[in-house]
């Protein structure tokens, strides 16, 4: 299929934004009638490595309504992930059968199964390292049909080139076995790594419509981390010097080369698409945001009494961390968090933590009686649980024992009494024993040194931590004067933890609001889930779904999507605007 | 203080290229350094250059030609029967060896550290368990005793049974099941992740020789000459080993050098003066983890026509360059070079 009929298809497609999508959702009768297929490949189908896992998983159950078992998914075989989440079987589909059975007959290890997801669509896994001695002939062939060689070393790029020529393969063998009747195939390649597939299906010649779909560009991420002005400077960037001196110069090329191959160029948000006009030099020929598959969240009512539920089980946390120093209400108190892969600048830690040190410094010059709790979650290395934390939980463990004994020993000596006829007197109900009993916890929890920690676990290079650095340096160190407390929590949320035993979700809803100032966002599932889960967030103007918010919703604030201006503000502007959303917004 | 000389007895190694002739070259320092009494020999291929054969000979008493294709008739018909084994019947030949009584082999990226003559009071077959699977043996060092016999039956098993591993570890492995153990200080195999550190801490002191396992041969890293330590990403013990290698080669092997192998691992050597060998070293060279060189000759491909550095455009030398991560990515390899010849390829 020539790439300008196909363009053009695409554009009549973006044309027809009224068109109801329902009437295709056909369970895939109207693919089998025209024998159209897709073939969908990505290094993450059925293996979780990142955010790719999460976007091919919510779009399966509605992509197998349209295509129904003409969809094929395509991926590297891992094999842990295979046995607990692919119900491995033969193909029934001939000219599939067909496929891989000539491939293994070549020694490819080829796994097949129905992936046990939504939608329970049909993956098709190779098993990379039986086709790892064809390295250096493909190697070659990919050499001389596109001038772009690999570095021997570079083990993640030799990976992803024998994936792609095994993908490549199978695309080739596939159309070969579905014989001479007229057929459509498309095929749908997500992020450099697949892109090889890609770039030799197009360089052999095969009768298939191709799509490169990109998350986010390798050198945006680079660039990005590596603190220069990426957004202002998007246009100004020397791309190969900045691929090449940092030395991923080959894969940038399979990246850049695999977009411009591509039929049709597709990315996830606004902003990743400005980023791909400029880095990849294509500019995206249609937007597909990410979903999320609401269902799972429905309880609508039920919001408020989860909220309450989850709320909770924080505050119990929060009194037996802050023991000694519990001197906030808790009704007066606010829950705010940020969460997500642990890339400082990135996702934006360095400004949430400077927006807090001005938050704080704002409620006490206005003598406030409200107090923030700032949770930071952000996995890192760590060498174990702070001690100290698990002393305030034991603390306040034994305390809430303690009470709770004397409850039910009243009770019974007030029932005694009035069974006797006699009115209780407090002296005779609250005996000595009992205030010294109550003493005893008193003491040990006013007999506290230090500060409530501000970290929950001991973190391995705990001097050079960019959090704990960057606390530091604002001096948010939980003091009682404090009214903006903070709690580093670098381990993903655990049901089973001894300190705060929740899960994410769980966590999620009994706070007040999530805080996700990222700088480098190709979309952001963080905001995402909070406003499902009925809680307010604050994102940016640089992340792809705040771009997605902000041009789809007139008013995004009234949803619970507040969005700071990191693209046209500078640092300061953006902090004070974060500052006073945190603060004003309630 | 040197004891008196066994002649009848020889470690032996293999060199089947230029880069391992220089791992041989390193490791015959060392044994001379550690004042062996043994003979050294080496066996090379022809693909050794001819500087490096001289330079051999200087440091080993024997260098022996080996050439499967030249050798006696029953390796030949055997190697075209199963030709995936070819190196590793180059090894075999070390059983040939029959003007000595009793050898110690030991491959060319070893590097001994402590004089382990001791190794001979062994017999064959004895060697140094696997780290991966230490029922077997890693085959880098081992004691045997030369026979034209043991050879042809070496010969006759490895065609009838073959490798379980397709290398002589899996061959030797099956052919002496009753193999005896010698301690691991003899062959301690470099891991990047060490699986048992507090061992490691324990008896690093009693290793005699070190065995760089892996691809990533200690020849491959590049290294400052001023500070004497290794560069790029490699783990602090990994780091203390390679400096031990390349502290004898530098010493020991370097001065002896041709020119021609000089300039080319000029990438590798980093210094602020130049070194003092004939061929001045790059200034100040930042060469984070230099990648191996080309050492074998690629094949001529068809012309494509366009020379740009010495390199023509689109050829294997060119594919090689990329290869070792040897890029022009500000010139001869800009996107846009490769993005009309995508181009062009398309509209086939």
């Amino acid at each position: 299929m020539s790439k300008g009929k196909i363009k053009r298809a695409a554009s009549t497609l973006r044309a027809l934004e009224g068109i109801t999508f329902e009437s295709c959702l056909d369970e895939g009768n109207h693919c089998y009638d025209i024998n159209k297929w897709l073939i969908e490949v990505a290094w993450e189908v059925a293996n979780k490595v990142g955010g790719i896992y999460t976007v091919i998983r919510s779009k399966v159950p509605t992509t197998k309504l349209e295509f129904g078992d003409n969809y094929i998914a395509v991926g590297p075989l891992n094999e842990a992930q295979v046995r607990t989440e692919v119900e491995i079987k033969e193909p029934e589909i001939g000219a599939l059968r067909s496929t891989i059975n000539a491939m293994r007959s070549q020694g490819i290890g080829v796994v097949y199964g129905n992936w046990l997801i939504e939608g329970y669509p049909q993956v098709v896994l190779f098993d990379v390292k039986t086709a790892m001695w064809r390295l250096a002939e493909w190697k070659a062939e990919m050499w001389k049909s596109t001038h772009i060689g690999a570095p021997d070393m570079d083990f993640e790029a030799n990976n992803a080139i024998v994936f792609g020529f095994l993908v490549t393969w199978f695309i080739g063998e596939f159309l070969h076995q579905l014989g001479s009747e007229p057929k459509y195939v498309i095929s749908h390649f997500h992020e450099w790594n697949a892109g090889v597939g890609l770039m030799m299906a197009r360089m052999r010649q095969l009768d298939v419509a191709t799509i490169f779909t990109t998350h986010a560009t390798l050198l945006g991420r680079y660039l990005c981390a590596g603190h220069c002005d990426f957004y202002n400077n998007l246009d100004n960037f020397n791309l190969d010097k900045e691929a090449g001196d940092r030395g991923i110069y080959h894969r940038y090329c399979i990246e850049r080369a695999s977009a411009h191959c591509a039929h049709v160029f597709t990315t996830v948000s606004q902003i990743t698409s400005y980023e791909a006009d400029h880095l990849l030099k294509r500019k995206p020929d249609i937007i597909t945001p990410n979903g999320l598959s609401v269902k799972k969240f429905s309880a609508l009512h039920e919001f408020q009494n989860l909220h309450a539920l989850s709320k909770e089980k924080i505050n119990n946390f929060i009194r037996g961390h802050f023991y000694g120093h519990y001197d906030f209400d808790l009704d007066k108190t606010l829950y705010i968090f940020s969460a997500g892969r642990y890339e400082f600048s990135n996702k934006g830690v360095d400004m949430f933590i400077e927006s807090l040190a001005r938050l704080n410094h704002k409620l006490k010059s206005a003598n406030s009686d409200m107090t923030v709790i700032a949770f930071l979650i952000f996995p890192t290395n760590t060498a174990s649980f702070n001690v100290e934390s698990l002393k305030g939980q034991a603390i306040s463990k034994q305390l809430r024992e303690t009470v709770h004994n004397l409850q039910n020993e009243l009770g019974k000596r007030i029932y005694e009494a009035c069974l006797k006829g006699d009115l209780p007197h407090g002296d005779t109900i609250l005996g000595n024993e009992d205030i010294i009993e109550l003493k005893k916890c008193v003491y040990t929890s006013i007999q506290r040194h230090g500060l409530p920690p501000i970290c929950t676990h001991n973190v391995v290079d705990d001097s050079v931590d960019p959090i704990l650095c960057a606390l530091r340096k604002c001096q948010l160190f939980n003091n009682r004067y404090d009214r903006v407390k903070v709690i580093f929590h670098p381990e993903f949320l655990k049901s089973t933890s001894p300190l705060l035993a929740m899960d994410y979700e769980e966590f999620v809803r009994g706070c007040h609001m999530g805080v996700f100032p990222s700088y480098y966002e190709p979309w952001g599932y963080t905001p995402a889930e909070c406003t499902v889960m009925g809680i307010p967030s604050i994102t940016t103007n640089l992340s792809g779904f705040g771009c997605f918010m902000e041009e789809h919703i007139t008013d995004p604030d009234t949803y619970g999507i507040y969005i700071v201006d990191r693209r046209f503000k500078s640092a300061d502007e953006s902090c004070e605007q974060l500052a006073q959303v945190s603060c004003f917004g309630f | 203080m040197n004891v008196a000389r066994v002649h009848d007895q020889s470690y032996v190694t293999l060199a089947t290229n230029e880069n391992y002739a220089l791992g041989a070259l390193t490791l015959g320092s060392s044994l001379r350094n550690s004042n062996t009494n043994r003979s050294l020999t080496v066996l090379i291929t022809s693909q050794v250059p001819s500087p490096l054969v001289d330079q051999l000979r200087t440091v080993f008493d024997l260098v022996e030609l080996v050439d499967v294709l030249d050798s006696n008739d029953s390796a030949n018909l055997a190697l075209l029967k199963r030709p995936e084994l070819g190196v590793t019947f180059t090894k075999l030949h070390c059983w040939r060896l029959v003007q000595f009584s009793k050898c110690v082999f030991l491959d060319s990226d070893c590097l001994v550290v402590k004089n382990s003559d001791d190794l001979f009071d062994n017999d064959e077959f004895t060697a140094v368990t696997d780290i991966g699977w230490p029922d077997c043996f890693n085959s880098g060092v081992f004691v045997f005793r030369p026979s034209l016999q043991t050879y042809s039956s070496l010969l006759t098993y490895a065609v009838q049974q073959g490798s379980f591993d397709g290398g002589d570890q899996g061959l030797l492995n099956s052919f002496f099941p009753n193999w005896k153990r010698a301690s691991f200080v003899y062959n301690m195999t470099t891991n990047a992740s060490y699986s048992y550190a507090p061992a490691y801490k324990q008896f690093k002191d009693s290793v005699r020789i070190v065995h760089f396992i892996g691809a990533q041969k200690p020849w491959y890293h590049s290294y400052n000459l001023d500070s004497g330590s290794v560069m790029g990403n490699v783990t602090v013990h990994e780091s203390e080993l390679i400096n031990q290698w390349w502290k004898v080669f530098v010493d020991n092997v370097l001065p002896g050098l041709n020119e021609e192998t000089v300039s080319r691992m000029s990438v590798q050597l980093v210094s602020r003066k130049p070194v003092s060998v004939s061929v001045p070293v790059q200034q100040e060279q930042v060469v984070e983890a230099a990648q191996p060189q080309a050492y074998h000759e690629p094949a001529p491909s068809a012309p494509t026509g366009k020379v740009v550095g010495g390199v023509e455009v689109g050829s294997e030398v060119h594919q090689q360059k990329w290869q070792h991560g040897q890029i022009e990515y500000t010139g001869r390899d800009a996107f846009s070079n490769i993005q009309a010849h995508l181009d062009a390829q398309l509209k086939k």
